[in-house]
């Protein structure tokens, strides 16, 4: 039997900022636990004191430590893409067991199980520059598996991970679990995780409490959300494919001939890696395309990018990538100078109201949290006013309530000013009601569905 | 002159040795020599015609300045010496492209800690900052069109653009020395070798070889 992992009156603060105050806390050795809490909590904080990183890599701990039992570690973060030293998969894998100090037989038995449960085999020697978030992710996962720590740190790692991808990984972590690793993940979605999680941890102010039974078998309990959408007929097209092909290393999209309907809200899913936001960056003239997509009959190739971006705009997955001024009352100063007629002072005034975002006027934009940086992105982007607009994973991180309120502001507007919206997600709580229509990428080919 | 199966560090001390040496004696011939073997190399291990253009474009100009501030702009007129001096920025180019096409970052940097024992955080250090570069272009291009979207046109001047890449390259120097200690890497801990760089024999007289024809040309060939 293994020691217990104890956190013991910790407290932790970035400068002035306390972010876990007086902590403690015991997990039984050889459990799964789920730890919860809204954006910008001190989940992430949490993971990164018990990985060793913090307060070496950042804040200050006042007072407390933590025991971990004289586990081994290893966590993975949510940025999966930042944490790699080498190019390729195996490369990095190859790295890791260096550091561990394996020999050469020890290593292939531990690529060999560490890609078979994260299923990355066929992307073991292609550079991880070219995946796409969910397959970083998983194979972020496959280094820590093939470390063998005792203890795993995950800090969302599904956020980009597919629907079917996720129940899978879930299912594998429980198996960990089963031969005595210590599994500590952070989530804001609660699917797939009952019957296989011990213990529900969740931030509350500056504190963590224990679910109880019920309080957790209520909350994991969650309904598969169901889709039903009618398909376009006869709707003008905003954009428009013939012969059109994208890759990326691989052929990702083929398709013959498609209209994706102009002024509707459309849902674009599948799996990791299928090519959702190469098909946006195709939209968005950051990648070469073959065959024909045209815009409003115009050829999207042809289109000169500064007239092109006054009408097409993204909203891109990472939201400092959008900030280009220092404050957040300067950020809207700069999107107000074009902004949709659709926000009257009294409207944005509302808006910021309702995203909680008032308080915040002289904050530096970078210093915001994770789900704030995300709200504000939105807006201003809403501002802006183009008439279409591509949106990649706008709700992966946000909590519950923040799912709402932008969801809540993305219709009002929508409705309001008849914006052609394409959204790619893997979670559908907040948006299954929202969405017109529904495009699923399978096999390298777009198609309306049904369901 | 390098061959291709030749051990990465020993390729790196012989380009460094060919370039101080022809650095320091003057010999046309012998640098000549060296440019056409090197050129010769190149062109087996197929380099892209578009690399190898550039290449020559750059540093054509290069040699052409060297050459006019030598000879043309010069007071002591001397041909052999203006044209020898010139054509050294050509060995110094070439030699190292012969090492770079042959050579992964990764061979490298592993025989680097491996058979000159190098510190590990040094070799790695370098890598890891060699492959966050493909993704600072990205950004920067991503940047760009992120601002072209809210009305601002950053042009590649722009202190804006450069204000926001060095955010991005702040942030991912931070996460990536977070990254290399969570997937166990410890600066100054021992490191178990799993791809092994050999350094053999045959490298060893490869290396004395070219070191020895070297020193013949640069001190006999005028």
């Amino acid at each position: 039997m293994q020691a217990e992992l104890t956190i013991n009156h910790l407290t932790f603060s970035y400068g002035d900022r306390e972010v876990i105050r007086d902590l403690s806390l015991t997990l039984p050795a050889g459990t799964f636990s789920l730890l919860i809490g809204p954006t910008g909590c001190g989940k992430s904080t949490l993971l990164k004191i018990m990985a060793g990183l913090y307060p070496k890599y950042g804040g200050q701990l006042t007072s407390g430590q933590i025991d971990l039992g004289g586990r081994s570690q290893a966590m993975m973060f949510q940025e999966a893409g930042e944490q790699f030293t080498m190019a390729t998969p195996r490369e990095e894998i190859i790295f890791a067991m260096e550091n561990l100090g394996k020999d050469k037989e020890e290593f292939a038995h531990r690529l060999q199980k560490a890609s078979e449960f994260a299923e990355i085999n066929s992307l073991l020697d292609q550079k991880i520059v070219t995946m796409s978030g969910g397959e970083k992710q998983r194979v972020a996962l496959a280094v820590l598996v093939a470390m063998d720590v005792d203890l795993f740190l995950l800090d969302e790692p599904f956020a980009s991970v597919d629907p079917a991808a996720r129940r899978f990984l879930i299912g594998r972590l429980a198996k960990l679990k089963e031969q005595g690793k210590t599994i500590i993940i952070t989530d804001h979605l609660f699917d797939n995780y009952q019957g296989k999680v011990d213990g529900v941890y969740r931030f509350k102010g500056e504190q963590v409490d224990l679910l109880t039974k019920d309080e957790q078998a209520l909350l994991l309990d969650t309904e598969p959300i169901d889709l039903h959408f009618p398909l376009p007929e006869n709707e003008p097209a905003a954009f428009v494919m013939k012969n059109f092909a994208i890759k990326q290393g691989r052929p990702l999209i083929e398709q013959k001939e498609l209209s994706i309907p102009k002024g509707k809200v459309t849902l674009i899913t599948g799996p990791n890696g299928s090519g959702k936001s190469s098909l946006f960056k195709a939209m968005t003239k950051l990648l070469d395309y073959q065959g024909s997509l045209t815009w409003e009959s115009k050829e999207v190739a042809k289109l000169k990018e500064r007239a092109y971006f006054q009408h097409v705009a993204q909203i891109f997955q990472n939201a400092s990538d959008q900030f280009m001024a220092i404050t957040v009352k300067e950020e809207l100063a700069l999107s107000k100078k074009h902004a949709s007629p659709y926000f009257t002072p009294e409207v944005l005034g509302q808006a910021l109201a309702d995203l909680d975002l008032a308080d915040h006027m002289d904050q530096v934009v970078y210093s915001l949290s994770g789900g704030q940086k995300k709200k504000l992105q939105i807006l201003l982007m809403l501002l802006s006013g183009q008439e279409v607009l591509l949106i990649d994973e706008p709700l992966s991180g946000l909590d519950q309530k923040s799912i709402e309120q932008v969801v809540s502001l993305l219709k009002k507007c929508q409705e309001k000013s008849g914006q052609t919206i394409l959204l790619i997600s893997h979670q559908f709580y907040g948006i299954n009601t929202w969405c017109d229509y529904h495009l699923r990428l399978a096999s390298r080919e777009l198609a309306f569905v049904q369901d | 002159m390098t061959k291709s199966k030749m051990n990465p560090s020993l390729k790196f001390l012989l380009t460094l040795i060919i370039s101080l040496e022809l650095s320091f004696k003057v010999s046309l011939v012998s640098n000549i020599i060296v440019i056409v073997l090197a050129l010769g190399y190149l062109l087996y291990r197929r380099i892209k015609p578009k690399a190898l253009g550039g290449m020559l474009l750059a540093t054509g100009l290069a040699a052409i300045t060297v050459f006019s501030s030598g000879y043309i702009f010069s007071d002591h007129r001397d041909l052999w010496y203006a044209l020898d001096i010139s054509s050294r920025v050509l060995v110094y180019t070439f030699t190292t492209a012969c090492l770079t096409i042959s050579t992964t970052a990764e061979e490298m940097a592993r025989s680097l800690e491996q058979n000159l024992h190098l510190p590990s955080k040094f070799a790695y250090g370098t890598l890891a900052a060699l492959n966050i570069i493909p993704r600072m272009q990205a950004a920067v291009k991503q940047i760009r069109v992120a601002g072209m979207m809210r009305g601002v046109y950053l042009s590649f001047w722009s202190p804006v653009l450069y204000f926001k890449a060095i955010l991005v390259a702040l942030n991912s120097a931070d996460n990536l020395a977070q990254g290399m200690e969570s997937h166990g890497y410890r600066e100054g801990a021992p490191r178990s070798v799993i791809v092994e760089v050999p350094l053999t024999n045959k490298d060893w007289l490869l290396f004395i070889f070219a070191i020895l024809l070297l020193n013949l040309g640069a001190f006999l060939l005028p």
